[in-house]
C-alpha cells in the first residue's frame, strides 16, 4: 500500500514560489507522467516527494502516514535523479549494489541482483567501470539500475531516459512497462517526452508555473484539455489556435474568424454563451484539418482557403502549414500529395470536433 | 479535480518539524561546529580583545610589572609617537612590503607569468619548478641562505662588486628586500599566471588585428583584465609581508642598529628583549592597523570591478 | 579544455604569417631571458646544496671536492635529528587538530543552515589575515596564566588554530563544490548519516582535505616564531629555531654544517609539496557522477 497524496503543497525558493498549492493523488502502483515546461516544479515536486525538500505548506502522505518530516532513508523509495548522481569514487557495480549494502543484503543476493539488472539494462561489461569512464546514456542507465534494484514503495524518476538515443529510449520505454506490469510499484515519473508521455502513464500531470494544470489519462488529456495551455503542450505538431468573435445575430449563431463565418448549433452556441468576452480561442488539431479539392462536398463541414507555406515530409506523412488571413493552421496530409509552396489550397474542418476556450480566461467552454 | 475529505488537519498552516528531531539535529551541527569554535575563540577571539587591553597597560616581561601591571591610558601611545625608532622602524615596513612585495614580488612574478607564455615548455616548467622551490624552502633556511650569501667573500658580494664587506652591514634592508623577493616571487607568478590564462583570447587576437604592438596589448588590453587579479595578489602579499618575523630577525635580528627591524622584529625586540610586553602589544597593534588600511585601500580598489562584474 | 585546444591550433593554422614570424625571431631571446631569470634564482639553491657536501664552506658558491657527508654527521650528532622530530611532532599534532576540526566546520557551514552563516565566515576570512605578531603577547600571557608555557602539546595547538580559519574556507569551498545529490543519492538508498559520512562524503573531499593538512603541515614545519616565544625548553627546539641557534650560536658560523642542516630539514617539505601540487594538477573531479 503506497498511495501518494499531496494536499495544498506550496514550496518556495526565497520570492520564487517553485510549486504552489498542488494536490494529487498517485493511486497504489499507478504509473503517473508529471510533464511541464522548464522550471514549472517538476524536479521540486519529487524531492520533496523523496525528503529532500521540505513543503512549505501542506501535507504529503504516503501509503497513508503523513511524511512532511520524515527523513529520505525512512520513506523506503528509490530515484533516478535528473542528474544521475552516481558516486563518483565507485565502480558502477557498487553503485549498483549500494542500497543492498547499506542493508546488509547477503553477499549472494546482493551479487545476483546486480547481474539481472546490469543484464537487462545492458550494462553488464560495465560494471568493473567508475562513472567518469562512461558515455551519458551508460550513465544514466546505471542509475536506473541503481533505482530498480531495489522493491521500493515507490519510483520516482526525473528524466530517466532523456540522454539516450532513440532506439535504447524505446527499448528503456518497454522495459520499464515490462517492469512495472509485473511488479506494479508506485511511480512518478518526469519527462519532457510527450510520446512517453503518451504511451507510459496511466494518468499524465501536467504543470505550468508551479500550478497544476491538469491531471488526466493521456486520450483525455489529448481529447479534451482543460485549457489553452494543455490543449497547447500536448499534441505534436502543436494545436491550431485561432482566435474568433463570437457573433449572436438574428440568424442564428456563428464565430468569426479566418476570414469566414462558421455558423454553429444551437448547441454549442449554447455552450459559449458563458463566455466572459466575445472573443474566443478555437483549438483545432491538425488531424482534424482536411485539405479539400473544390468539387468535394462535404456538408457541415467549414471551408477555408489559404496559401501553402512550408511543406514537411517526414515519410509516413506530410505536415504542411497554410496561411488564411493573419493565421497560420497546421495540418497533416498523406505523402505525396503533390502540393506545392505557393499555391492556393481549401482546407475543412468541423467546428465540433474543435475545442473552443474562453478568449479572456483560456478554460475550455466545449 | 482532486477533491478529497478535509482531513482532520489543517492544509492550510505549515506542519512543523517534530521537536526531537530539530533539536536533534542542532545539537549535531553545533557539536560538530564547536571544536573549532573552541579554538577560533580561545586563542584569536580572545588574544585578539586581550591584546586590545594590553596595549594599553604597562605589562612586563619579567620584575614589578609582569604581576602587577596597570591600566596606563595612552601612555603606550604617546611613548610611541615620541619614539624615533618606533617611526624609523615604520619606515623600513613600508620600504620592505612596498620594496621587496608590492614592487620586486609582483614585477618579477608578472614578468615570469607573462614570460612562461611565449617560452618553450622546457623553459617554463624548468624555471617555475626553481621559483617554485625557493618558494616551498622553510623561511629559516632562506634566512640562513641569504645570510650566508652575503657575508663579506660571499657569492652574493662577489656579483656586488664588493667581494670584502659584508653586506648585511653595509646595506642591510637591500639584503633582506632581496631574500623575500626571492622567496615570494613565485606566489605572485601562480597567481597571475593562472589569472592570465583566464584571459580570452579572442580579446587579444582582436586587438593584434587592430595591429596594436605587444606591449600596447599588455598595457590596454591584458593588464586592465587581469586588474582584479593583480589587486587581489598585492592585498595577499601586503598581508604576508608586513606580518613577515622569521626571515629579517633570523637574518639581522633587526640590526645593525635597527636598521632592519620592521615593526613585528621591533615588536619581539621590545616585548622579549627589553621586557616592555604592554609597549609591544602597542607596536603590535598599530602594525594592524596599518594592515588594515592598506587592505581597505586594495579592496576599494578592487570594487568597482565586482560590482561591474555583477551587474 | 579540448575548445580551448581547438582555438589554439586553429589560431596556429590561420595566423597572418607576418605575425607568426615576429613571433618565431622573439622566442629564443624570450627563452634566453627565461634561462637568466632562472639561474639568478638558481643561484642559492646551488650554493646551498653544493655547501652541505662541503666541510670547508663559506658564502661562496664553489664545488666541493671531495663530496663529503661529515657536515651531515656532525649536525646530526649536534642534535639535528632530536630537533626534526620535534618539528615532526608539532606539525603533526597540529595537523590532525587543525584538519579534523576544520572539516567538521567545513562539511556543517557548507550543508547546513545556520544562523549568522554569513558573518561567521566573514569573520573567519578576516581571522586568516589576522597576523600572529598581534596573537603572540596575549597568547603569551594566557600561557603563563594557565602554567601552558614549555609544552610541546599547548605549542602544537597554538599552530593548529592558526591554520584553522584559512582550512574551514579551504574545506567548506571544496565541500560546496560537491554536489549534494550523492548524499540525497545515499541517503534515498536508505543510507544513515553516519553511513553518509564515512561512504559518501569523506571518500569524496580526501583530495580537499589532504590539500588542507598538507598546507597546515608545511606552515606548522617551517614555524619559528611560536614555538621560539612559547616553548622555550631545550629539548622540544623544533628544528626551525634549532638552525636559528645554530646560526647564532658558534662564533664562527659553520656554513656547512648549517647547510646540511637546512638541507635535512627542507626536504620533507619539498616532498610534501610535490605529493600535493600533483593533486592538485592532477585536477580530481566528479566527473561522471553529475550530468553537465
Ligand atoms: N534550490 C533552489 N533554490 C532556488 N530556486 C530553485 C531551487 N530549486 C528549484 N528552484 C526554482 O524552482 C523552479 C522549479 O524548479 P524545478 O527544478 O522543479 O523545475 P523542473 O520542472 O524540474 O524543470 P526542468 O524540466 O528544467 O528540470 C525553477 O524556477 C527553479 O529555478
Ligand atoms: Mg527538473
Amino acid at each position: 500500500m503506497a498511495k501518494i497524496v499531496l494536499r495544498r503543497v506550496t514550496k518556495s525558493f526565497g520570492q520564487k514560489v517553485a510549486v504552489d498549492d498542488l494536490n494529487l493523488e498517485v493511486e497504489d502502483g499507478e504509473f503517473v507522467i508529471v510533464v511541464g515546461p522548464s522550471g514549472c516544479g517538476k524536479t521540486t515536486t519529487l524531492r520533496m516527494i523523496a525528503g529532500f525538500e521540505t513543503p512549505n505548506m501542506g501535507t504529503l502522505h504516503i501509503g497513508g502516514t503523513l511524511m512532511n518530516h520524515v527523513p529520505p532513508k525512512d520513506r523506503n523509495l528509490a530515484m533516478v535523479f535528473q542528474n544521475y548522481a552516481l558516486f563518483p569514487h565507485m565502480s558502477v557495480e557498487r553503485n549498483l549494489s549500494f542500497g543492498l549494502r547499506v542493508r546488509h543484503a547477503s553477499k549472494k543476493e546482493i551479487n545476483t541482483q546486480v547481474h539481472e539488472i546490469a543484464e537487462m539494462l545492458g550494462i553488464r561489461p560495465l560494471l568493473d567501470r567508475k562513472p567518469a569512464q562512461l558515455s551519458g546514456g551508460e550513465r544514466q542507465r546505471v542509475a536506473l539500475g541503481r533505482a530498480l534494484l531495489r522493491k521500493p514503495q515507490a519510483f520516482l524518476l526525473d528524466e530517466p531516459l532523456s540522454n539516450l538515443d532513440a532506439a535504447l529510449r524505446t527499448q528503456m520505454r518497454f522495459e520499464l512497462k515490462r517492469i512495472h506490469a509485473q511488479f506494479p510499484v508506485t511511480t512518478v515519473y518526469v519527462t519532457h517526452d510527450q510520446v512517453e508521455a503518451m504511451t507510459m502513464a496511466d494518468r499524465i500531470v501536467l504543470m505550468n508555473d508551479g500550478e497544476l494544470q491538469q491531471v488526466a489519462p493521456p486520450e483525455t488529456l489529448y481529447a479534451e484539455p482543460v485549457n489553452v495551455f494543455a490543449a497547447g503542450f500536448i499534441g505534436s505538431p502543436k494545436i491550431n489556435l485561432v482566435s474568433a468573435r463570437i457573433d449572436h445575430s438574428s440568424g442564428g449563431s456563428a464565430l468569426r474568424c479566418l476570414a469566414t463565418a462558421i455558423p454553429l448549433t444551437t448547441e454549442i452556441a449554447d455552450q459559449l454563451r458563458s463566455a466572459q468576452s466575445e472573443t474566443v480561442t478555437i483549438g483545432i488539431r491538425p488531424e482534424d484539418i482536411l485539405p479539400q479539392s473544390p468539387m468535394d462536398d462535404t456538408p457541415g463541414r467549414a471551408v477555408v482557403s489559404g496559401t501553402v507555406e512550408v511543406i514537411e515530409p517526414l515519410g509516413a506523412e506530410t505536415h504542411i502549414a497554410v496561411r488564411v488571413g493573419d493565421d497560420i493552421l497546421t495540418c497533416r496530409t498523406p505523402p505525396r500529395s503533390g502540393l506545392e509552396m505557393g499555391s492556393t489550397i481549401n482546407l475543412s474542418f468541423d467546428i465540433a470536433q474543435a475545442t473552443i476556450f474562453d478568449g479572456t480566461s483560456g478554460l475550455r467552454l466545449c | 479535480m482532486t477533491t478529497l475529505a478535509k482531513p482532520p488537519t489543517s492544509d492550510d498552516t505549515a506542519i512543523a518539524e517534530p521537536r526531537l528531531r530539530s533539536a536533534i539535529r542542532h545539537v549535531v551541527t553545533t557539536a560538530w561546529l564547536f571544536p573549532s569554535a573552541a579554538l577560533l575563540i580561545g586563542l584569536f577571539i580572545i588574544p585578539t580583545c586581550y591584546a586590545v587591553y594590553l596595549g594599553f597597560t604597562n605589562l612586563e616581561l619579567l620584575g614589578q610589572y609582569a604581576q602587577n601591571y596597570n591600566f596606563t591610558g595612552l601612555a603606550n601611545l604617546q611613548r610611541m609617537i615620541h619614539d624615533p625608532t618606533f617611526w624609523l622602524s615604520v619606515k623600513l615596513t613600508l620600504i620592505f612590503v612596498i620594496g621587496s612585495g608590492v614592487i620586486a614580488q609582483t614585477v618579477l612574478g608578472l614578468a615570469l607569468a607573462l614570460l612562461g607564455q611565449r617560452v618553450n615548455v622546457i623553459a617554463r616548467s624548468s624555471v617555475g619548478a626553481i621559483v617554485i622551490l625557493a618558494w616551498v624552502l622553510p623561511e629559516i633556511t632562506v634566512a640562513f641562505v641569504w645570510y650566508s650569501f652575503s657575508q663579506a667573500g660571499g657569492t652574493l658580494s662577489h656579483l656586488f662588486g664588493v667581494p670584502n664587506s659584508d653586506l648585511l652591514s653595509t646595506v642591510p634592508m637591500l639584503v633582506v628586500c632581496m631574500a623575500n623577493a626571492w622567496r615570494g616571487t613565485a606566489f605572485s607568478m601562480l597567481l597571475l599566471s593562472a589569472g592570465l590564462r583566464n584571459v580570452p583570447r579572442e580579446v587579444d587576437e582582436a586587438a593584434q588585428l587592430e595591429g596594436a604592438g605587444y606591449w600596447r596589448r599588455l598595457f590596454t588590453v591584458t593588464l586592465p583584465i587581469i586588474r582584479p587579479t593583480l589587486m587581489i595578489n598585492l592585498l595577499l602579499i601586503t598581508l604576508a609581508t608586513i606580518s613577515d618575523f622569521t626571515l629579517i630577525f633570523a637574518m639581522t635580528q633587526g640590526g645593525p642598529g635597527n636598521q632592519t627591524a620592521i615593526l613585528p622584529v621591533y615588536m619581539y625586540i621590545e616585548a622579549f628583549q627589553f621586557n616592555q610586553l604592554g609597549y609591544g602589544t602597542t607596536i603590535a597593534l598599530t602594525l594592524v592597523l596599518i594592515g588594515a588600511i592598506l587592505s581597505i585601500a586594495y579592496i576599494r580598489q578592487l570594487r568597482p570591478e565586482l560590482q561591474d562584474s555583477t551587474s | 579544455m579540448s575548445a580551448d585546444q581547438l582555438v589554439t591550433t586553429e589560431r596556429e593554422v590561420t595566423a597572418p604569417a607576418v605575425v607568426r614570424k615576429r613571433r618565431s625571431l622573439a622566442r629564443p631571446v624570450l627563452n634566453v631571458f627565461m634561462i637568466v631569470i632562472g639561474l639568478v634564482f638558481l643561484l642559492p639553491l646551488l650554493w646551498l646544496i653544493l655547501a652541505s657536501f662541503n666541510p670547508t664552506a663559506d658564502g661562496t658558491l664553489a664545488m666541493p671536492h671531495p663530496f663529503s657527508l661529515l657536515n651531515y654527521h656532525l649536525v646530526i650528532r649536534a642534535g639535528a635529528g632530536a630537533a626534526i622530530r620535534n618539528s615532526l611532532y608539532l606539525a603533526g599534532v597540529s595537523t590532525v587538530i587543525a584538519t579534523a576540526v576544520s572539516t567538521m566546520a567545513g562539511f556543517m557551514l557548507a550543508r547546513r543552515k545556520i544562523r549568522f552563516k554569513g558573518l561567521v565566515l566573514v569573520l573567519i576570512l578576516f581571522l586568516t589575515g589576522l597576523p600572529i605578531t598581534l596573537l603572540l603577547i596575549p597568547t603569551y600571557q594566557i600561557f603563563v596564566h594557565l602554567n601552558w608555557l614549555n609544552s610541546k602539546f599547548y605549542t602544537s595547538l597554538v599552530l593548529a588554530s592558526m591554520s584553522v580559519p584559512f582550512s574551514i574556507w579551504l574545506l567548506k569551498n571544496f565541500i560546496g563544490q560537491v554536489p549534494g545529490e550523492f548524499e540525497e543519492a545515499a541517503a534515498i538508498e536508505g543510507a544513515s548519516e553516519i553511513s553518509i559520512l564515512f561512504r559518501i562524503v569523506i571518500p569524496l573531499i580526501i583530495p580537499g582535505i589532504l590539500v588542507a593538512a598538507i598546507l597546515t603541515f608545511i606552515n606548522s614545519w617551517g614555524s619559528f616564531l611560536i614555538p621560539l616565544v612559547l616553548d622555550a625548553n631545550p629539548s622540544d627546539t623544533p628544528g626551525a629555531v634549532g638552525i636559528y641557534q645554530f646560526m647564532s650560536a658558534n662564533g664562527q658560523v659553520q656554513f656547512g654544517q648549517l647547510a646540511a642542516y637546512s638541507v635535512l630539514f627542507s626536504v620533507p617539505v619539498i616532498i610534501l609539496y610535490l605529493i600535493s601540487s600533483r593533486w592538485l594538477s592532477g585536477g580530481f573531479s566528479f566527473a561522471g557522477g553529475v550530468k553537465g
